[in-house]
C-alpha cells in the first residue's frame, strides 16, 4: 500500500494495533495522527504519527526505544511502503524521538568542532537509517565538512571530516 | 487469551507474520514445549520468507524484539524459529 491514501494507513496501523498489542499482553494505548504538526526545526516531516503510552511505556523506551522501533518496522513492513517511503510513518512515546532529534542535533554540533579543532575524522557510534540522516542533515549547513555514512547493516555509521582532508587523502604527503 | 498478567505468544507471533505476509491463510505457528524455555516455530509460504526475515534479518529481529519484551511478563523464555 503505498502512502496516498494517509486515512487507509492510519486505519490499516491501528487494526494491526488492535491485534498486536492484546495479544502480547502489553498496557499501551496509542493515538495515530494523520499530518501531525512537526517543529519547524525537524528534518522529517512524517505523514503518519502513532503515539505510544501507558504503564508499558518504560519498556517501549529500554534499550535506545528497541521495541519502539520493532512496532514501527512491522507496521512499515506490512503497509508495504518502499523504504524512501520510511520516514513518513513515525512512532513515538513519551516524546522521545524529538528528544532524540535535539540529542543528535547537538551531538552533530560538537563533533564539528571536534574535527575542525583536531582535523581528524570522527565516527559516531551505528546509528538507523533514519537517525543517520538526522546528523547528515545537521551537517549539511557546515560547508568545510563532509558526512558520509560506513559499516554495513545495523552497524552503519556516520564519519564527518574535513572536507580538504578527503582530497589530501590522494595525494603523497 | 490475553489477560492481565501477560499475552499470548503463540497469537501474537501470527497476527505479526500475517500482517506482514502475503498469504496470511499459510501462515502457522506452532509452540513446542521446553522446561525452561518455549520454541515457537513459523511457518509461511515460500514466497513469503523474504518479508518475515527481511533485510539483513531486520524484521525478524523485530519480531524477536516483540516476543522478547511480551514474554518478561510471563517469566518464561519464549524463542522464535522460523522454519524455511
Amino acid at each position: 500500500m503505498p502512502l496516498d491514501d494517509k486515512v487507509a494507513a492510519a486505519k490499516h496501523i491501528d487494526a494491526l494495533l488492535k491485534r498486536l498489542i492484546p495479544a502480547g499482553g502489553f498496557q499501551l494505548k496509542w493515538r495515530i495522527t494523520v499530518d501531525p504538526a512537526v517543529p519547524e526545526n525537524s528534518p522529517e516531516r512524517p505523514a503518519i504519527l502513532v503515539e505510544l503510552g501507558g504503564p508499558d511505556s518504560p519498556a517501549v523506551l529500554a534499550q535506545n526505544a528497541e521495541l519502539l522501533r520493532s512496532f514501527e518496522t512491522v507496521a512499515l513492513k506490512s503497509l508495504r511502503l518502499e523504504s524512501e517511503e520510511h520516514d513518513l510513518v513515525i512512532f513515538d512515546c513519551r516524546n522521545y524521538r524529538s528528544g532524540r532529534l535535539e540529542e543528535l542535533t547537538q551531538a552533530a554540533g560538537h563533533a564539528a568542532e571536534r574535527v575542525r579543532r583536531t582535523g581528524q575524522p570522527y565516527s559516531f557510534s551505528p546509528m538507523s537509517a533514519r537517525e543517520r540522516r538526522i546528523v547528515h542533515l545537521a551537517l549539511k549547513a557546515h560547508g568545510d565538512l563532509f558526512t558520509q555514512s560506513e559499516g554495513e547493516g545495523m552497524r552503519r555509521y556516520v564519519v564527518v571530516s574535513l572536507k580538504e582532508e578527503e582530497s589530501r587523502g590522494n595525494s603523497a604527503r | 487469551m490475553a489477560n492481565e498478567q501477560g499475552g499470548d505468544m503463540r497469537l501474537l507471533v501470527e497476527e505479526i507474520a500475517k500482517a506482514l505476509v502475503d498469504e496470511p491463510e499459510q501462515v502457522q505457528v506452532s509452540a513446542v514445549d521446553g522446561e525452561q524455555t518455549t520454541v515457537l516455530e513459523l511457518r509461511v509460504a515460500p514466497n513469503d520468507l523474504g518479508k518475515v526475515i527481511g533485510k539483513q534479518g531486520r524484521t525478524a529481529r523485530s519480531i524477536r524484539t516483540i516476543l522478547g519484551a511480551a514474554s518478561m511478563k510471563l517469566k518464561k523464555r519464549y524463542t522464535l524459529e522460523i522454519l524455511e
